[in-house]
């Protein structure tokens, strides 16, 4: 018995004292709890007005604020042709004057509530919010409801705006990557409405405000909106409320029409953007996909996963990692109302874009030709399974997510339910989804300056040279004298 | 393995070397949430907060082992150390640690600043075991190699090139801080010129850790979807054997040199447009002001209708930019402001013209009115923070580190409300004095 406590005894020791080494359960990650992780978001009350306005609450125990939002069903896709980028002004309008009041009035009203209104116009919808102090909602709904109803569109005030859009884009243009992003979705959208989302800042001054009056009154109606409140709030109050305020809103929506998706590039093209002061070059390469409702959307984003969700994918492991062509490289997806895209995207330093261009392309062939294997699989699945509760965290995330399902009219699996979708994917849906929207040829775009050229006209057979307002500068072609 | 933890932990029991049982301290909540403060024996300080809204889970620790803590000749031993902690411990190899959170869906990140240094992580909370053993085996453990040194030296010059390439601006920023933080343990650069950090040794990062990256020196904080009970069991299974080091001094007190009237320089510094930095020093802060001066920076700076704001930028036209952030340290703040302009004709007049905004508080009392857009506006930004489970755990460790009552956690938000105008009226005339103000004015081609 003496013999078994001390060697109890020592064993404790041994295990406690770092000195003698280290406990075993320190050798190797713990295992995950076994109880089941569950995502349960709060649940979204929603009623429709008789004017045809969608009311939408959602309360969240334990909330500190509270944030109210109008969702127009109108974006930056929906801007005409001749005027694009006019949807973004618009909201931007918002809060600058009705008639009667000025825009110094109501960014009074609005900051003495603590806050500031903040508006995000996106492919397919618009939102116009304030997040606010509990105590300050009935406030803001009414200031809201002031804004936007009462809304009138002075050329001095829309100057101001007209500048400030300007300026804050030609700020994100600075950075190669949103150049070459923004070329991408131009080139994938080539007569398709998208293409209008991906303006360069010099038209934004063609925008008149009979423009901003006509955009207003064609999309800024009851039954193209939705008011949504979350947060610390009384989902029944906020509701009668909101209720009160907008229920009086006039105006008739025809409906939209709904416009058929583009078709995915299938040709190899390759697009060089001029960006005289770009520090490195940024790569993307990507295509058209299915909607935000489609079948494929969980396999898909499953597949970018795999492809480069994180810096354990497979771009970031080849491009940076195994063959130094990139300082990072990743993958992203997004989905609209009438298709999506994917891109894979790329910083690389002048030397290696050519080689990170091909990189991206083989990684991209690599997947469409042969599927995924179990384990990458069950790792792209076990990070959307993990991370899709972390984009509803924020009162950002959460109004992004609520925003967009309301909007496109997304199910449950937008919402909650999204990880039990991603649980199902496995690698003959993914395969088949690689086989669907990864066999065609995806586009090549690479922003850069001008002077690396050079080698990137080598080794492609054809490169259209942009501008970095986007204007066909000329194509090269191989073996031709330029 | 099973066995050997038991035993391990009924050891630890019997020796009476776990948590305290029970709270030493709960937030009474008027902030909506409650937070456990527990020490254990070698001396880390483990701060839980229950929140199960989401499935998620928040493992944050603090060090205190910010740039203050290094010594001339050390420049970038912090944020050297910061890198390093990313390299590999006894049982997780290099980047391993980005690895095991990103594979189940997390998310991490760490920063250093002249206080400490926060690492933290939000993961699906049943791997909040997970986040705390790789915690623990960096601060157990720490690899540091002469290899991975010199591998993590040159990868952090070489961001920090980078960042000067990318950011014209950078560059008077840090000269900004050298001049309104006269002393060197205040006033020195995350970085600096890379010189210094090219000569650290492998002796010094060693020293560092066993110095600052210690259990007695750390505060470690969970936050979100756990059960209180197992959470206790596994800071303890994994935090409690550390050692502690040796004891830590306190950091450095600022030694400012005195200056008769206001500093102002002239950066050679290529940028490409004129401008200037303007900044205060509050040094020493009786308790409370900080609260005043919270306030004011809201109210001189924060919303188009702001005081300095709305003259810069609209009445005057004077700037095309405008920034200002309130730089608080464990025991001296700074209220910093940039400013972008056309011309040197443009950056005299909105010089002025911030002096001016400022001179007006000192000679009327603000309204009630404007006084209360501020408050509200500073309640929504404090509210915001604490919207996250890291918002929430970062202010936890920074209450900590600060000195805070647990059990009074949101009560500076109480003294915010009851802030009067006459409060205000005094601070401004107390400490926006010309010695405690510099101006660096940017020479741009």
């Amino acid at each position: 018995m003496r013999g078994v406590v001390a060697v109890a005894a020592l064993a404790v020791r041994l295990a406690l004292s770092p000195a003698f080494g280290q406990e075993r359960f320190r050798r190797t990650p713990p295992l995950p709890d076994a109880r089941p992780v569950e995502l349960k978001l709060p649940e979204v009350r929603t009623a429709v007005l008789e004017n045809g306005l969608t009311v939408a609450t959602a309360v969240q125990p334990g909330a500190l604020t509270a944030t109210l939002m109008l969702v127009v069903k109108a974006g930056e896709a929906d801007s005409p042709p001749d005027r694009p980028g006019l949807a973004g002004l618009t909201a931007r309008m918002i809060g600058k004057g009705t008639k009667r009041l000025s825009a110094e009035y109501f960014e009074n009203m609005v900051e003495a509530m603590g806050t500031e209104l903040s508006a995000e116009t996106r492919m397919d919808y618009t939102t116009v919010s304030l997040r606010v102090l509990p105590e300050q909602l009935d406030r803001g709904i009414f200031a809201l409801r002031l804004m936007v109803l009462k809304a009138s569109f002075s050329e001095r005030e829309l100057a101001a705006v007209r500048r400030e859009a300007f300026w804050g884009l030609v700020d994100r243009m600075k950075d190669p990557e949103a150049l070459a992003r923004r070329h991408l979705f131009r080139v994938l959208f080539e007569g398709h409405p998208y293409r209008t989302a991906a303006y360069a800042e010099d038209v934004i001054k063609f925008i008149a405000a009979k423009d901003v009056a006509a955009f207003y009154e064609a999309f800024y109606r009851p039954a193209n909106a939705a008011v949504i409140v979350f947060g610390a709030i009384d989902g029944e109050t906020a509701a009668r409320r909101v209720a009160g305020h907008f229920g009086g809103w006039q105006g008739a929506f025809p409906g939209r029409v709904a416009v058929p998706p583009p078709s995915p590039n299938a040709r190899d093209r390759v697009c060089f953007v001029e960006a005289p002061n770009a520090p490195s070059a940024a790569v993307v390469a990507g295509n058209v996909v299915m909607d935000a409702s489609g079948p494929d959307v969980f396999p898909f984003l499953v597949l970018m996963q795999v492809l480069g969700g994180t810096t354990r994918s497979r771009l970031f492991m080849s491009l940076r990692e195994t063959k130094g062509y990139a300082f990072y490289a990743f993958s992203e997806a997004a989905f609209f109302r009438s298709c999506g895209a994917y891109w894979a995207r790329a910083l690389a330093p002048p030397e290696t874009i050519v080689a990170a261009a091909r990189e991206i392309l083989r990684e991209i062939e690599a997947l469409a030709a042969a599927p995924a294997g179990p384990a990458e699989i069950e790792e792209g699945k076990s990070f959307l399974i993990g991370n899709l509760p972390a984009r509803f965290e924020s009162p950002e995330g959460f109004a992004e997510g609520l925003a967009r399902r309301v909007a496109l009219g997304l199910d449950e699996a937008q919402w909650d339910k999204g990880p039990e979708r991603v649980k199902l994917v496995n690698a003959d849906t993914a395969g088949a989804a690689a086989r669907r929207h990864l066999a065609a040829r995806p586009i090549v775009v690479i922003a850069g300056r001008p002077e690396w050229l050079g080698p990137v006209a080598e080794a492609f057979a054809s490169v259209e040279v942009y501008d970095p307002a986007g204007t066909l500068v000329r194509t090269l072609v191989k073996g031709e004298r330029q | 393995m099973k066995r050997a933890a038991a035993i391990v932990l009924l050891l630890a029991l019997a020796a009476g070397r776990v948590p305290a049982a029970g709270p030493l301290a709960a937030a009474p909540d008027p902030l909506g949430f409650a937070v456990e403060d527990l020490r254990l024996s070698n001396g880390l300080r483990v701060l839980l907060s229950a929140d199960h809204r989401l499935p998620l889970v928040t493992v944050a620790v603090g060090y205190g082992a910010g740039t203050v803590r290094e010594r001339p000749g050390q420049e970038g031993l912090a944020y050297l150390l910061e890198n390093l902690m990313f390299q590999g411990s006894e049982n997780v190899g290099p980047l391993q640690h980005i690895g095991f959170v990103q594979k189940v869906g997390g998310e991490l990140n760490a920063t250093t600043g002249v206080d400490k240094s926060l690492y933290y992580q939000t993961l699906p909370s049943n791997h909040l075991a997970l986040a705390l053993w790789l915690e623990s085996d960096r601060m157990r453990s720490l690899a540091i190699t002469a290899a991975s040194l010199e591998r993590t030296k040159a990868e952090v010059a070489e961001e920090h090139l980078g960042r000067l390439r990318s950011d014209p601006y950078l560059e008077g920023s840090i000269r900004m801080d050298e001049l309104i933080f006269p002393d060197f343990p205040y006033g020195h650069p995350l970085i600096g010129t890379g010189e210094a950090l090219g000569r650290l040794t492998e002796a010094d990062v060693r020293g560092f850790a066993r110095a600052f990256y210690v259990p007695n020196n750390a505060v470690l904080a969970v936050v979100g979807d756990f059960d209180p009970a197992r959470t206790r069991e596994l800071v303890a299974r994994y935090f409690e054997t550390i050692p502690p080091g040796g004891p830590v001094p306190e950091p450095p007190r600022p030694a400012f040199k005195r200056e008769s009237d206001v500093v102002t320089r002239s950066a050679r510094v290529p940028v490409p447009g004129a401008g200037f930095h303007m900044g205060f020093r509050f040094y020493p802060l009786q308790p409370g002001e900080i609260n005043i001066l919270r306030v004011l920076e809201v109210l001189l700076f924060e919303g188009e209708t702001s005081r300095v704001r709305n003259r810069l930028l609209r009445r005057d036209r004077t700037s095309t930019h405008l920034s200002a952030v309130l730089d608080e340290r464990l025991s001296a703040a700074a209220l910093k402001v940039f400013s972008l302009n056309t011309n040197e004709i443009m950056v005299e007049r909105a010089e002025r013209a911030v002096l001016a905004e400022i001179d007006k508080l000192r000679t009327s009392a603000v309204s009630p009115d404007e006084l209360t857009k501020a408050k509200r506006r500073y309640r929504l930004k404090y509210l915001d923070r604490l919207s996250t489970l890291r918002g929430r755990a970062l202010y936890l460790i920074d209450a900590a580190f600060a000195g805070a009552d647990m059990a009074a956690l949101g009560r500076d938000l109480d003294a915010v409300k009851d802030l009067e105008p006459a409060a205000v009226l005094a601070f401004v005339a107390r400490y926006f004095t010309p010695q405690y103000r510099v101006v660096l004015e940017l020479e741009y081609q």
